[in-house]
């Protein structure tokens, strides 16, 4: 049953093959609320992204995720992505061999769809202009404004971004970062996943810090940037 | 454009087919297996997946045409109808099974599938498939009580493959096609944007398997005889080797993969008797390593270096004026 918070994942345990990456991790988030999900390399923060996404990998063996009082441990990935929960990975997930256009297309085939096109490319009017490229011809920090235009296409209630700074020029995530304060103006809930733990405690309302798998520290994103030990302790920064 | 340049082609084949060589009658299988051809490329050459096991489709409605003009009518529409049907369910089936897994692992499936298709032909259906004899004494195809012979097959057969060439083009620029490229590309990534795959790729299956029943269906109105060969792997074989000589994914590719094969091995066989087949692994060869996108790949290469020409022709006339 689900505890009454917007989202809610408990006590999830989720695996790589033998390998368990994922320990009994907990935690709620309320509506509209942004989350830095933070912690060292090899923390488990990419595996709890996907794990809520519902990806094949890693497989999730107990616990319950609930999202809008649905039950995402349930569902399979498509399912997940149906009900509002856009992973926006590392890599940006871009489909190959088809134009930015069709990527956005592709996004709104099944299920709800969000933002009408037109929307889109008045946010992005870079994506307006390529519309008709190839959509994996386009620089890194493009192909992270498609991805992330590609979620907001779709009906959106959890947006998880897994290291969007990741490989980007300087002035790359300067616009990036620019994107995901509209992102948070428009009171979208988000988990966000960065190395770069100052970008992104300057985004999120509330930081998690996982170790070894499990959470150790849950408080607002002030809290860590005002808490030197415990950055110390958890951060490295 | 493409489809009246491939309705042209088709349908003046009689009148310029025997002057290379070719013969009344090889033009119809070419045009079946171009069939039989483009339906593969909506599995292999949209979605990657690659069937070894076709020639069960192909076989199958083959014995279902074979045997509905034997025992319920000489009328094509009937037994082309319950041949689709047959095949659809059959297609949904294996498709259902073989589609939970990818890469070898589902040509191995599917291979192994298309044995078991032949396996029963031979065995335990072998009295109504005729066992190693093949199904023999079907009566001439009619269509309402006009006999279909040579001509009348002919066109029909032409009519069918422009239409069938027709609808992959419709699928391939449809938001369907569109889906079928990305599930080739990266399968997760659709299923992160909200998008079951599995249904696609079902699709895309059962539509190749109905072009192969269409195709195994008309080979029996062509020639009134069921070969065990057609369940047999090589049949399979043949298509896949089709597919790659013209380029897989092109949609016209396989049809000229399919009238190249043909055409080697009734015409160009007669020069070359028993070489031919080593020929053809040469050619086979040469085309994999140096043109992995078959015949298209070579025609697109060749304009390339005639407008490339052309160009530094016109730069030099421009830089001597």
């Amino acid at each position: 049953m689900s505890n009454g918070a917007y989202f809610s994942c408990r006590n999830i345990n989720a695996y790589y093959g033998e390998s368990y990456i994922v320990q009994n991790v907990s935690f709620d988030i309320a509506e509209k609320e942004i989350v830095a999900l933070l912690g060292r390399n090899g923390a488990g923060k990419t595996s709890t992204l996907r794990t809520i996404a519902r990806a094949h990998e890693p497989s999730l063996k107990s616990g319950e995720i609930y999202l809008d009082g649905v039950a995402l441990h349930e569902m399979r990935t498509y399912q997940a992505a149906q009900h509002g929960v856009q992973l926006v990975p590392e890599d940006r997930r871009i489909i190959p061999g088809i134009t930015v256009e069709e990527n956005l297309i592709l996004a709104q085939t099944e299920g709800k769809p969000g933002w009408p096109l037109e929307r889109i490319y008045q946010s992005f009017p870079r994506l307006a202009e390529r519309r008709r490229q190839e959509a994996t011809t386009m620089s890194g920090g493009e192909q992270q404004m498609l991805a992330v235009a590609r979620a907001l296409a779709r009906d959106l209630k959890l947006l998880l971004l897994d290291e969007p700074y990741e490989g980007l020029a300087p002035v790359i995530v300067h616009e990036i970062e620019a994107i995901l304060r509209e992102v948070k103006k428009l009171g979208i809930t988000t988990i966000i996943v960065e190395q770069n733990a100052l970008a992104a405690l300057k985004l999120a309302d509330t930081a998690i810090i996982l170790d070894t798998g499990e959470v150790v520290f849950r408080g607002t994103a002030q809290e860590v940037l005002d808490n030197k030990e415990l950055r110390d302790q958890y951060l490295a920064i | 454009m493409p489809v009246i340049v491939f309705a042209v082609i088709a349908l003046t084949m009689p009148f310029w087919f025997p002057l290379v060589g070719g013969y009344a009658g090889l033009d119809t299988k070419i045009l079946i297996w171009a069939i039989f051809a483009i339906g593969f490329d909506i599995l292999l050459g949209f979605t990657g997946y690659l069937s070894f096991g076709h020639a069960a489709f192909f076989g199958v409605s083959a014995y279902v045409t074979g045997l509905m003009l034997l025992h319920y009518s000489a009328n094509i529409i009937p037994a082309m109808i319950a041949s689709v049907i047959v095949t659809t369910i059959i297609a949904v089936m294996v498709g259902f099974l073989t589609l939970r897994r990818s890469g070898i692992y589902f040509s191995i499936l599917t291979l192994a599938f298309g044995e078991m298709f032949y396996a029963a032909a031979l065995s335990i259906f072998s009295d109504w498939t005729g066992g190693d004899n093949g199904l023999t004494g079907l009566p001439t195809p009619e269509l309402f009580s006009m006999p279909f012979k040579e001509n009348n097959v002919f066109y029909l057969v032409a009519v069918l493959a422009i239409i069938g060439y027709y609808i992959a083009r419709r699928i391939g620029n449809s938001p369907f096609g569109m889906m079928l490229r990305a599930v080739k590309s990266n399968q997760t990534r659709l299923e992160f944007t909200g998008l079951d795959v599995k249904k696609y790729k079902l699709s895309a299956f059962v539509i190749s398997a109905i072009y192969a029943s269409v195709a195994g269906s008309l080979m029996v109105i062509y020639e009134p005889y069921v070969a065990t060969e057609f369940v047999h792997w090589s049949t399979s074989g043949k298509l896949v080797i089709m597919s790659v000589l013209g380029g897989v994914g092109t949609l016209f590719g396989p049809m000229i993969g399919a009238a190249f094969m043909l055409y080697f091995e009734n015409v160009i066989s007669a020069f070359l008797q028993e070489q031919w087949l080593l020929v053809l692994g040469l050619v086979f060869m040469f085309i994999v390593i140096f043109l992995p996108g078959g015949f298209v790949e070579g025609a697109q290469r060749l304009k390339r270096a005639i407008a490339g020409k052309a160009g530094d022709g016109n730069a030099s006339k421009g830089a001597s004026e």
